[in-house]
């Protein structure tokens, strides 16, 4: 087994497992071996990729019309002067500020909700984390025959209210809100979940020397839970955030990014200029961009991550 | 006096008011759908639909039974276990070797970095070039194809999670086995795997939920009917009819019944499950 020389710099040793293990067959670099399935794989599926989505945003390559020639920055410089990957850019910015922010308002709500010791919590608590199991297009499903416009149990209600039917899904204004709602309602949970977790290691005996002194409700709040729980909120809003940027199934199902373009987004612009216009070129250049935009993100939590690991 | 300030009674009564109306909010949709199914199409395409079913008819699930929808549930069943078990074959003596050895030039973190950059990453980034290499090789179309570009989600993942398990097993429980003539292969089969066997199933369980729901590679990669998992079949259903909600409410109700019972097995592990290296 010949090992790639990247690997062959220096080892660690010390543990008893090793060092027995090294004595009986001087395999000094076996341990690798471990690895390198995954390595394989990972590297097959995922650098190769990139590295062709990368070459691919320079070229004009349409392999059903048969163009393939070089471009240069071409791609990118269209990319920005084109009004739909705008449009879907701005959308994709409000549906993840939107929706994070209200995803973890609630779910910081909630958690506190949870906080409290009362009967029948065990109970309660599987079920608030059900909307997150289920698959998405179950709650497009759901939400799209609840939003319909005539049949719909929202409309039905409001009409029944004396209010005017809404667009749920129709209306230009509101069709990503819409959106962002089925979001908000799917992973809050996950929020929830998070600050939960953060809620609870808190120690309780804070509260208690603050209530001594004299301290009650919002106060006790604002100078020991929201401090203490920092690190949590902030992991709560990168995870939503980078997740709710990828948007591209509950667009699909709920939308098709219309009515009009109120809907587009970043994921389906590549999905549509390059799995239906196969426009391949073009969708590899926002393809680019956009796992750019995302990493930049992920940067933060990733070395978060870096910090702990180290 | 304080005007923020209430009875004990009045607290209570706020207390339970807004429980019961965020469980509405959260349990109403579910109720839904259960109860669409079972209605007759009177009682849901109508401007008034009924609020539970008057006429209870189990007609819709005969008819996604006629329909073979069970044949959509078979290759949902076989792509996302086929990827669970690849994924956890490579995994486990991957994070194996990343929880016990520390690796030149801190590659162990580097790959374990990437990884996690890999998963965040959007998944209509990687599949533009997934869909031409898939289609070199073949397997477009085919759910083997899909079972690889699964790996891209479950692999990252669970290493990761079993990375964390690994980790809570003492080493001094393998150094015992090693010092008493056991092989390495063997330790780590008689040793470190049944002590990670409940952490082995809540990583098994939540990649098995992941690739169940799993819905933009198999949007891109299958394309006949024959070969669709159960989330494009729905995803079909819900952009080309518009109001055939009983027979759709009752294949999603069924979809989503293995995953709500999985779910259940992996309640305590729901924190580490969905925000991985999160602790």
């Amino acid at each position: 087994m010949v090992l790639p020389p990247l690997f062959i710099i220096s080892m660690e040793t010390g543990n008893a497992v090793r060092r027995t293990w090294k004595r009986r067959w001087g395999q000094r670099y076996s341990y690798l071996l471990f690895l390198l399935p995954a390595f394989v794989v990972v590297i097959f599926l995922t650098v190769y990729p990139l590295t062709r989505v990368f070459y691919l945003s320079f070229y004009r390559y349409n392999p059903i019309r048969n163009i393939d020639r070089f471009v240069g920055f071409g791609n990118y410089t269209r990319l920005f002067s084109d009004r739909f990957f705008l449009i879907g850019l701005k959308n994709t910015f409000l549906f993840s500020v939107g929706a994070t922010m209200t995803e973890v308002i609630l779910g910081l709500g909630l958690a506190l909700l949870f906080n409290v010791k009362f009967r029948g919590r065990k109970l309660l608590l599987p079920l608030v984390i059900f909307p997150m199991m289920f698959s998405t297009m179950v709650i497009c499903a759901i939400w799209r025959s609840m939003y319909h416009y005539e049949y719909g149990i929202f409309n039905y209600a409001l009409r029944s209210l004396g209010l005017d039917p809404v667009k749920w899904l129709i209306d230009r204004n509101l069709a990503l809100w819409s959106v962002v709602l089925v979001d908000i309602w799917q992973w809050t949970p996950m929020a929830f979940l998070i600050l939960l977790a953060g809620l609870q290691s808190i120690p309780v005996e804070l509260y208690e020397a603050a209530r001594v002194d004299g301290a009650t409700g919002v106060r006790l709040f604002r100078h020991i839970t929201l401090p203490l729980l920092r690190n949590h909120i902030f992991l709560a809003l990168l995870l939503r955030s980078i997740d709710t940027f990828k948007i591209f199934d509950k667009v699909y199902a709920l939308t098709g990014g219309g009515p009009g373009t109120a809907t587009e987004t970043i994921s389906f612009y590549i999905y549509r200029e390059g799995f239906r216009y196969f426009n391949v070129g073009r969708a590899s250049a926002a393809a680019v961009v956009m796992f750019f935009a995302v990493g930049l993100v992920s940067v933060l939590y990733i070395r978060q991550v870096w910090r702990r690991e180290r | 006096m304080n005007p923020w300030r209430f009875s004990l009674t009045t607290k209570r009564l706020l207390f339970w008011a807004l429980l019961l109306s965020v469980m509405t909010f959260i349990l109403f949709p579910v109720y839904w759908m259960v109860t669409t199914s079972f209605k007759v199409p009177l009682e849901y395409a109508t401007r008034t639909p009924s609020w539970f079913p008057r006429q209870m008819t189990l007609d819709h699930y005969r008819e996604i039974w006629k329909e073979q929808a069970y044949k959509y549930f078979l290759n949902t069943v076989i792509v996302s276990l086929t990827s669970t078990a690849f994924s956890l074959a490579i995994a486990f003596p991957a994070a194996y070797g990343l929880a016990r050895f520390r690796f030149p030039a801190k590659l162990d973190l580097l790959f374990l970095l990437w990884i996690l950059l890999v998963r965040m990453a959007p998944p209509v980034v990687l599949a533009i070039p997934l869909y031409t290499t898939l289609q070199s090789f073949g397997l477009l179309n085919k759910l083997t194809g899909l079972v690889i570009a699964y790996q891209i989600y479950t692999l990252p993942y669970s290493i990761w999670m079993l990375l964390r398990f690994i980790r809570d097993v003492p080493v001094e429980v393998e150094e015992a086995a090693a010092i008493d003539g056991a092989s390495r292969l063997r330790t780590l089969l008689a040793v470190v795997l049944p002590l990670v066997g409940p952490g082995l199933v809540a990583t098994a369980i939540f990649s098995v939920i992941m690739t169940w729901n799993e819905f933009i590679y198999a949007l891109l990669f299958l394309k006949t009917p024959e070969v669709f998992t159960l989330p494009i079949n729905i995803a079909h259903f819900i952009t080309e009819y518009e109001v055939l909600w009983g027979p759709l409410m009752a294949i999603g109700f069924m979809s989503s019944l293995p995953i709500l019972v999985l779910s259940g097995y992996v309640q305590k592990h729901l924190l580490r499950g969905f925000a991985i290296s999160f602790k």
